[in-house]
């Protein structure tokens, strides 16, 4: 036990599914050449291409706290490659049936390669120091499905790495999803699969729930448990479509992720949840003017709803729109995680916003929220009082936009206080093309000043910045991009950061 | 200020606030009346669909419609049409059969109550000198840029919908414009999917991928809002989209997933609406106070937990090298703490608190973990909070009432695992009774 603490870190430190031995590169390799076959021209038939490439250059740097209680600089450099690919037109063209809406496969992957690199504070941690949370010079699959769209005009079904979201969930999975449509407002859904994680080969922590970490060195942790396999299932069943007749959609959803108990030791459980909810979510219009939203999601694993959403849009008139909002938001992690003990607190938002079109080029828009804190259970009412900022935050902000064929300009403003602290800023930006297809600038003026309470003391800060960039198209589908910024306040009197972006899409 | 900077300054707030009280009655003005493209104004159909056409004319629909004549008579070849780049305009031999166009004769000159047949009485400032019709300068062009639809009037046509249907209101006016175009909305009012289709494809132009194609020279297509409301596509739209993105195959009608992924999967480049220059600095104000806003981009125990023992923010209290230092600015058991106040943990003489101050730590965990969560991993929970009295002192971190809550029952027959990093097997608190 004691020894699978100390090694495991490193060793998912250097990522290449050490933890997640043969089984898993059999599944990979098993995937991509599921992907290869899907996307190969196997048979004398044009298949439509499109590769998207995006190169992205970062040079900055970030402030650390020095040991006197200065501030140093700790550069960065960071080298990004996206790289898409989608593949259509696979299926013969009489499959399409009259409306040419049938029968449609396609192939969709995105790639991202991420290299952090530059200074550390003292020198690049290696094993057993690495930070295993600190992802550096990885190789994402973000996502890559096959997916068949209306297969007899009543199923798609989806094949692959895939991430789906509704109004309060949001997930990604390596299986299969199926969605049938049953009548003209009936949809049925179902999917099974295995939650992508980051200690996953090729695959990134984005979607994976807090509350565990692989990077932990402490045997009671159980770091070991990050290494299981968590197959994923779930079900919804739609009705309704606000697309079309049916002036409304009602939408139930279940999911559950549970994961066999690694190395169990005496008095362990065989398995466990990771996550298993109920969600529901509606939707309603009235005369194309009210439309309505509600989404609850009952998280099964602590018996409570962790998430509740309505919304209201009111459209008057063809210029002007108010929105209310409310949300209710009780933090909640994987089920491995004790924090869903310690998470006892939640947070109730009220948002308004109104939004103007001024003329067919300007709009603008002022939004205000207030955020209250609900306290755990038990916790004094006089205690409560005396946090720094109180039971409550609430903040605003307003902007116009003018926008035209050849380019685009803002300007916002903004105000927050209570918990956390006090913020006021406001920005200038804009982008315009100089020459069409050729050349764009672009420019932004920021400014914040700010309180941060409770770091021990409240710290009280401005920053003011600029910024000025160029995209050079360098042909029909091709364009690089130059932003340089420069930032000066309390902290610095220069921050400069430097990016550049090779933009390339190729259609075939 | 000065009291003249800050009259100043008044004037100029004064001058921008009736700058924009002023605004909503502007519209778009031409550079020149007879060159350049008709108006838009805010209710109009949208100019990217219909981009602003340039109409160097003179013409009287309404006129023309009381003395009988038909749409078909000018625009016959509507009826035939099978795309939206067809041009429906009439020609000059059109008007003839009415007009008694000479073009030998610019300034022609017709009897009382017969129809005008001078160049300027259509083209409005055109009076060619006479001369041989060939010599003639052209009258300023006519240009209707094409619609960016996929449209089939003769489809429309056999099925009985009459030209007014579309074009409600083009019998009243002079000049027909982009604002006798039809609507999104009263389309669909028969494609909804019974009686004609629903999809957008059928309408709309689409990429090779069958996505719909949001980009033309005359600015990008987005939804106003006529369709589900929150979907309006506002200046705020990239910041607060929550309730417009709950339907992922309506979002795909346009956008691939990989732009979602540009930020909810902690993008690296960060949009410049999203946050300001320097965010790093400041961002502590929002992990305090929004963080769940901050987690639907950012992975708390991996992307800010991994820059925070980066930077040293964050010690790694369980060993390491950051954690080892013995001056590390943050570091978890060492002499010099700037991070958390005094009294976050311990008294001043050094005792662990036991009963919650406003200052100290469980408060702040209770209600806002996520903040704890981007610096800290279980064990450092695990040192004080276990029920294993040769690793902790067993502060209880369960609130009032959760050995007999369902909260308890629930996680404790859903994932026992969790229960016990802190407790021993068969301990009786495993019971929730």
């Amino acid at each position: 036990m004691g020894s699978a603490g100390a090694g495991t870190s490193g060793q998912r430190s250097s990522r290449a599914g050490a933890g997640l031995p043969a089984r898993a590169r059999r599944w990979t390799c098993a995937l991509l050449l599921g992907a290869a076959l899907a996307a190969g021209p196997g048979a004398a038939r044009a298949y439509d291409f499109v590769l998207t490439s995006r190169t992205i250059g970062q040079g900055y740097a970030e402030r650390r706290y020095g040991a006197g209680g200065g501030s140093e600089l700790l550069t960065r450099r960071r080298l990004t490659q996206y790289l898409n690919l989608s593949v259509f037109g696979i299926e013969p063209d009489h499959w399409h049936g009259p409306d040419a809406d049938r029968n449609l496969i396609s192939f969709e992957v995105a790639m991202r390669f991420d290299g952090d690199f530059g200074t550390y504070l003292t020198r690049r941690p290696s094993s057993p120091d690495a930070i295993g949370e600190l992802q550096q010079s990885q190789v994402d699959i973000l996502y890559a499905y096959l997916l068949a769209r209306d297969v007899g005009g009543h199923l798609d079904v989806q094949l692959g790495r895939q991430l789906h979201y509704d109004l309060v969930d949001f997930y990604s999975f390596d299986g299969v999803d199926a969605q049938a449509h049953i009548g003209r407002f009936v949809t049925a859904q179902a999917f099974a699969g295995t939650e992508v994680r980051g200690d996953m080969p090729l695959s990134a922590p984005i979607y994976e729930l807090d509350g565990t970490s692989s990077g932990s060195r402490d045997p009671a942790t159980r770091p070991e448990q990050s290494s299981a396999w968590r197959p994923m299932v779930g079900a919804a069943l739609a009705l309704g479509d606000t697309l079309r007749s049916w002036p409304a959609e009602l939408r139930v959803a279940y999911r559950k992720a549970f994961s066999d108990t690694v190395d169990p030791r005496p008095g362990d459980p065989g398995s466990g949840v990771n996550h298993e909810s109920v969600s529901m979510t509606a939707d309603a219009r009235f005369r194309d003017r009210l439309f309505l939203s509600a989404g609850a999601r009952y998280n099964l694993l602590v018996a409570a709803w962790d998430d509740q959403q309505a919304s209201l849009r009111w459209r008057i008139g063809a210029r002007h729109a108010l929105s209310a909002e409310y949300s209710y938001l009780a933090p909640t992690f994987d089920g491995d995680s004790i924090w869903n003990i310690f998470a006892a607190g939640a947070y109730r938002d009220l948002r308004a916003s109104y939004d103007v079109e001024l003329t067919a080029r300007w709009r603008a828009h002022v939004r205000g929220f207030y955020r209250l804190f609900v306290d755990p259970p038990g916790t004094p009412a006089a205690l409560a009082d005396a946090m720094p900022g109180g039971h409550d935050a609430y903040g605003g902000n307003a902007g116009v936009e003018l926008r035209t064929v050849r380019g685009r300009a803002r300007a916002d403003g903004y105000a927050e206080g209570g918990a956390g602290g006090w913020k006021v800023g406001g920005d200038l930006s804009a982008y315009w093309n100089i020459r069409p297809n050729l050349f764009d600038v672009e420019g932004r003026l920021t400014a914040t000043a700010w309180r941060s309470d409770d770091v021990p003391q409240p710290q009280d800060a401005f920053m003011v910045g600029g910024g000025l960039g160029c995209v050079y198209h360098l042909g029909r589908k091709m364009r690089v991009h130059f932003l340089g910024e420069d930032n000066s306040g309390t902290y610095y009197r220069a921050q400069v950061r430097g990016l550049a972006i090779l933009e390339m899409d190729v259609t075939l | 200020m000065t009291d003249r900077g800050a009259r100043s300054l008044a004037f100029a707030g004064a001058a921008a606030l009736l700058a924009l009280a002023v605004a909503p009655g502007l519209r778009v003005q031409a550079a020149s009346p007879s060159q350049a493209p008709t108006p838009v104004a805010v209710g109009d159909p949208s100019p990217v669909v219909y981009p602003p056409p340039t109409l160097p004319l003179a013409f009287d629909h309404a006129r023309h419609a009381q003395r009988g004549v038909t749409c078909q008579r000018c625009h016959a070849a509507a009826v035939k049409s099978l795309s939206a780049k067809d041009s429906l305009l009439p020609t000059e031999d059109t008007c003839r059969p009415c007009h008694d166009i000479d073009r030998a004769q610019p300034a022609k000159v017709v009897a009382p109550g017969k129809p005008a047949a001078r160049c300027d009485s259509c083209h409005p400032g055109f009076m060619p000198p006479p001369g041989d019709a060939g010599r003639f300068a052209a009258p300023p062009g006519v240009v209707i840029p094409t619609a960016a639809l996929k449209f089939n009037h003769k489809l429309h046509a056999e099925r009985g919908m009459a030209c007014a249907l579309c074009h409600a209101g083009v019998e009243n006016v002079g000049l027909a414009t982009t604002a006798e175009m039809p609507k999104m909305a009263l389309c669909l009012g028969c494609h909804d999917g019974k009686q004609a289709t629903a999809r957008c494809a059928a309408c709309h132009v689409t990429l090779p991928d069958g996505r719909l194609r949001t980009a033309f020279p005359t600015g990008a297509l987005a939804p106003s809002g006529s369709l589900r409301g929150n979907d309006a596509h506002t200046a705020a739209f990239r910041t607060e989209h929550k309730v417009a993105g709950r339907d992922e195959r309506y979002c795909a009608t346009c956008h691939k997933q990989s732009e979602c992924m540009d930020c909810h999967g902690a993008g690296v480049v960060k949009p410049a609406d999203f946050h300001p220059g320097d965010y790093a600095t400041l961002h502590a104000v929002d992990a305090k106070r929004n963080n769940p806003n901050c987690a639907s981009c950012h992975r708390n125990q991996t992307f800010c937990l991994g820059c925070h023992q980066r930077l040293g923010v964050a010690a790694d209290p369980e060993g390491g090298q950051l954690g080892r230092q013995p001056n590390n600015p943050f570091g978890t058991g060492t002499a010099v703490k700037r991070f958390h106040p005094p009294g976050w943990v311990r008294d001043e003489t050094g005792m662990v608190l036991q009963t919650p101050t406003p200052a100290s730590h469980s408060f702040q965990a209770r209600r806002n973990i996520r903040a704890c969560v981007s610096c800290h991993r279980e064990e450092s929970c695990l040192n004080c909070h276990s029920a294993d009295p040769a690793r902790s002192m067993g502060a209880n971190p369960h609130w009032p009432g959760f050995g007999s809550s369902a909260a308890c029952r629930a996680m404790a027959s859903r994932n026992a695992r969790a229960c016990l990093k802190c407790h021993a097997p068969g301990a009786p608190e495993l019971s929730c009774n």
